[in-house]
């Protein structure tokens, strides 16, 4: 049992009722008490915020307000989430084949500074500038993951540690290109690159929102199909669920697991580009990323490594900051809106434990088999 | 301090217990003198597990009592049971790897004092072995030991619990033979000294070995319980399965071409060790070659090399004439080489993935499954349905996982899918190991129905009677040397039992 279940089932134990473990969690449950969860954690704020004298009423009016009462409101959460689902992606892919690429961030920059890098130095027709930029971005974020992925396809190395301290590495050489080598001189009050001159085009009918929205919505549905229709997707499903049984079954084990995080790298890398083609931020600084891989991981991990989940979960948390950055602007204080997020995302992860048990009246005596099997699996007599 | 010696140590009465609305004990009445060697007998599912949880506290029965000494008892954990003298050692180990034999056995014991040195723990548990006659280094590792010597910890670990009520399931399972003797003579003495064993198996020689009484089970209901002497094996397993079943295989000298061919060869085993030395084998198409010999010498590195899936030192290995040292492990499956691995659930299965996707694993690449990239879902449900149904895999859905299937049902699945795979050669690395009678039928079944539609068969057990059941001819393994061949006919058990301890040719002649 989860640390949280076993705290649930200690309080549920002065009760008729008791905590069982579900056989099989379903798809459709799942989501739904993970709703549950963040509607019921923003009833826990409602109620916080009522005691200490705010109207949450009138808070959660704004936040809607915001987002759904203009065309500006849904851009702008569509603007924030397309970083965050293009990390959000390229991890739940990783999370497929259970492993951990927490170097997002960082793959996220680089494909963003080799896009800088070809933006402005090439000339040419704009559309071509982009394309290259984009395939520039794609491959720098596979080859900032490259050697993580060597060592941990072929030497075992884990590739937390290797992932993560990447991200450290990259974020120098952001700093480093903006206040030395593609340093915008004309820019005096924050350190820059130069800009880039092109931008991807607009959504039609949109203001801000460029053509950007849809290369993850494509992603997610190739990957969608990938994993449900292809060999290639059995294959990592496999490697995740049982790597010896996949080697046994003739699957090139550690082949896969390298182009599997070299794509996950690429997905990142690529949103970086995608992020800089927007209009008003073609430069990059040392802020360029506002932790988009650590917000895309949140995502990638309250979705289950499922790719409809993250487009839902990525939207969701991109809305979520939205309604933040307007609600300060209101007079909310930042700490109260940082409190307010790890309430909303302490209560989706609940939502996804709560979704692999029910609770049961004791003196039911069917189905006991997966508590039983629980109770099993502590040590014997330990604390006896 | 064991109780009243004329009344039971322990007793269960009209014991019901019921998962998922199928009923696994139905009025069980059970129970166990003081000084007894108690053999409770059934095949998998029979409920034997199920009732001595419910004695160790790990279950609680839908209804009924259990008895104590004369005490009734409610158990809700498995410490109420231990406080009341009942201790059980499961067939997986709970000990910790990296620790030493007397840390583990001091860990969560109450008299264990706060704050001791290495050496006050050391002493402590060599007077403790010395009084209940049970030795193990104790300051070895636990990963450093035998099976069969972790075992011992455990019991020990019950033991110090102040168990009186010992409890073991299903124990030679895991054990080589010499080891399940040693256990025998601890059971024994164990019983001597004063205290119950209810021991659980569904090995009819051991029952006729080691126990005093013996009860059994059939779909959770008590069969008959009576004193072992005068008890035959026929008798006991009529009662287990419910009518005689005797699997009638023919022997056949099978002159078909050679399917395997091994020429010299040798390997290393994964510590770096010869595992396999000069081996010279032919398995012929239509025939049984069974390899005999005790656990640990080089089976199952031969089973590994035979399927790509560990590199020869020398020699070589030919499938219908091809040589597949170098070839990979797809290459060799796409020959038509089966494998049901020792290691079912490590290597044979994804269980997180569902029976569906188990069913193909060794066959997704192919028609109908693929045509290049694409995985056909139809066909791959279509695929498992049938397998499902013709190896009889007890599941509520082909889209469950294969985890949740019981052990038996996990080695069906594996043990069909292989069959299928196999059109040239079958490689059957223990294939009934763990299975109650019915489900080991059903997988020899399986394999002569390969034998007889003329797949090679390269069966391996350490199941002397089941070699000596299904094979054709038998070769005798020992510390990586074929020690001999014999056709089936001229196959002595005598003969042959000295040939796996090592006893060569000319003495076991002699």
């Amino acid at each position: 049992m989860t640390p949280l279940a076993s705290i649930a089932g200690a309080v549920l134990s002065v009760t008729p009722w008791r905590l069982e473990r579900r056989l099989e969690v379903d798809a459709k449950r799942a989501a739904l008490t993970r709703i549950g969860g963040a509607v019921g954690a923003m009833i826990v704020v409602g109620i916080l915020l009522l005691l200490t004298g705010r109207n949450a009423f009138w808070i959660f009016w704004q936040a809607l307000d915001a987002i759904f009462g203009r065309q500006r409101g849904i851009e702008g959460v569509a603007l924030r989430a397309i970083p965050i689902l293009m990390t959000a992606l390229g991890v739940a892919l990783s999370l497929r084949m259970k492993v951990w690429n927490i170097g997002s961030d960082g793959q996220f920059l680089m494909g963003a500074l080799a896009a800088v890098g070809v933006g402005i130095h090439m000339d040419g027709p704009g559309w071509l500038v982009l394309i290259l930029m984009a395939a520039a971005a794609t491959v720098a974020g596979a080859a900032w993951i490259l050697v993580p992925a060597l060592a941990r396809a072929y030497w075992d190395v884990n590739e937390i540690i290797t992932t993560l301290l990447l991200n450290f590495v990259a974020l120098q050489l952001v700093t480093w290109s903006a206040l030395g080598f593609w340093r915008d001189k004309a820019a005096a009050v924050i350190q820059s690159t130069r800009e880039v001159p092109f931008t991807l085009p607009d959504l039609p009918g949109a203001d801000s929102v460029t053509v950007a929205l849809l290369v993850p919505l494509v992603i997610a549905a190739v990957l969608w199909w990938v994993f449900r229709s292809t060999t290639i997707g059995y294959e990592i499903d496999t490697i995740g669920g049982n790597p010896r049984a996949a080697g046994f079954a003739g699957i090139a084990v550690r082949r896969r697991i390298l182009v599997v995080m070299l794509f996950t790298g690429a997905i990142a890398g690529l949103g970086g580009m995608l992020q800089l083609s927007a209009p008003g931020a073609q430069a990059m600084n040392a802020g360029f990323s506002a932790q988009f891989g650590l917000s895309g991981f949140i995502v990638a991990a309250l979705a289950g490594a499922s790719f409809w989940g993250v487009i839902g979960g990525g939207l969701f948390i991109a809305s979520m900051f939205y309604a933040g950055i307007v609600l300060q602007t209101k007079g909310l204080s930042v700490y109260i809106i940082f409190a307010i997020y790890g309430v909303i995302l302490t209560g989706i992860a609940l939502g996804e434990i709560a979704a692999r048990y029910r609770v049961v009246r004791r003196d039911a005596a069917d189905e006991t088999e997966a508590s039983a099997a629980d109770a099993a699996a502590a040590p014997q007599g330990a604390g006896s | 301090m064991t109780g009243d010696s004329k009344r039971p140590s322990v007793e269960a009465r009209g014991i019901s217990k019921a998962f998922g609305g199928v009923a696994a004990l139905d009025a069980v009445d059970f129970e166990v003198s003081w000084s007894e060697v108690h053999a409770l007998v059934g095949e998998n599912g029979a409920g034997k597990t199920t009732l001595c949880n419910i004695l160790a506290g790990i279950y609680r029965a839908d209804g009924g009592q259990v008895i104590v000494d004369g005490t009734e008892r409610d158990f809700r954990s498995p410490a109420h049971a231990i406080d009341a003298g009942i201790g059980m050692v499961h067939q997986h180990f709970r000990l910790v790897e990296p620790m030493t034999v007397a840390e583990n056995i001091h860990l969560g014991w109450p008299e264990t004092p706060g704050v001791v040195s290495q050496r006050a723990l050391i002493d402590r548990t060599e007077r403790f072995m010395g009084e209940m006659g049970l030795h193990v280094d104790p300051t070895a590792k636990i990963w450093q030991l035998s099976v069969g010597e972790q075992q011992r910890v455990e019991i020990l670990r019950v033991l110090a619990r102040g168990a009186r009520v010992l409890i073991l399931d299903e124990p030679t399972a895991v054990l080589t033979a010499k080891e399940a003797e040693e256990l025998f003579a601890v059971i024994r003495e164990l019983a001597a000294s004063g205290l119950s064993v209810i021991f659980i198996t569904h090995k009819l020689r051991e029952v006729l070995a080691v126990s005093d009484r013996l009860t059994v089970l059939r779909h959770g209901i008590r069969e008959i319980t009576r004193p072992t002497e005068g008890a035959t094996a026929s008798e006991i397993a009529r009662l287990m399965t419910g009518e005689e079943r005797v699997l009638d295989v023919e022997h056949r000298a099978v002159t078909g071409d050679p399917a395997l061919e091994l020429r010299g060869v040798s390997a290393l085993n994964d510590r770096g060790i010869t595992a396999l030395q000069d081996v010279d084998l032919t398995v012929r198409s239509g025939e049984i070659l069974g390899i005999a010999g005790v656990s640990g010498n080089g089976q199952t590195e031969l089973a590994e090399v035979i399927c790509a899936l560990r590199g020869l030192e020398s020699g070589s290995i030919t499938v219908d004439g091809s040589d597949i040292a170098s070839m990979s492990v797809r290459a060799v499956t796409d020959m038509g080489v089966g494998h049901i691995p020792e290691d079912r659930i490590g290597m044979g299965m994804v269980t997180s993935a569902p029976v569906k996707d188990n069913a193909v694993l060794h066959s997704y690449w192919t028609e109908p499954f693929s045509q290049g990239l694409t995985l056909n879902r139809h066909s791959v449900i279509d695929f498992a349905k049938r397998l499902v149904e013709s190896a009889r895999v007890q599941t509520r859905s082909i889209f469950a996982t294969a985890g949740q299937l019981s052990g038996g049902n996990q080695q069906r699945l594996v043990a069909r899918r292989e069959a299928l795979v196999a059109d040239r050669l079958l490689v059957a690395a223990h294939p009934t190991r763990g299975l109650d009678v019915n489900a080991a039928q059903e997988v020899r079944s399986t394999i002569l129905d390969r034998r007889d539609s003329g797949c090679a068969v390269l069966l391996i057990s350490d199941d002397l009677d089941e070699v000596l059941l299904m094979s054709d001819r038998i070769a005798v393994i020992y510390e990586g040397r074929i020690m001999g061949v014999f056709d089936a006919a001229d196959a002595d058990r005598e003969h042959i039992g000295l040939l796996m301890g090592g006893h060569s040719i000319a003495e076991a002649v002699a």
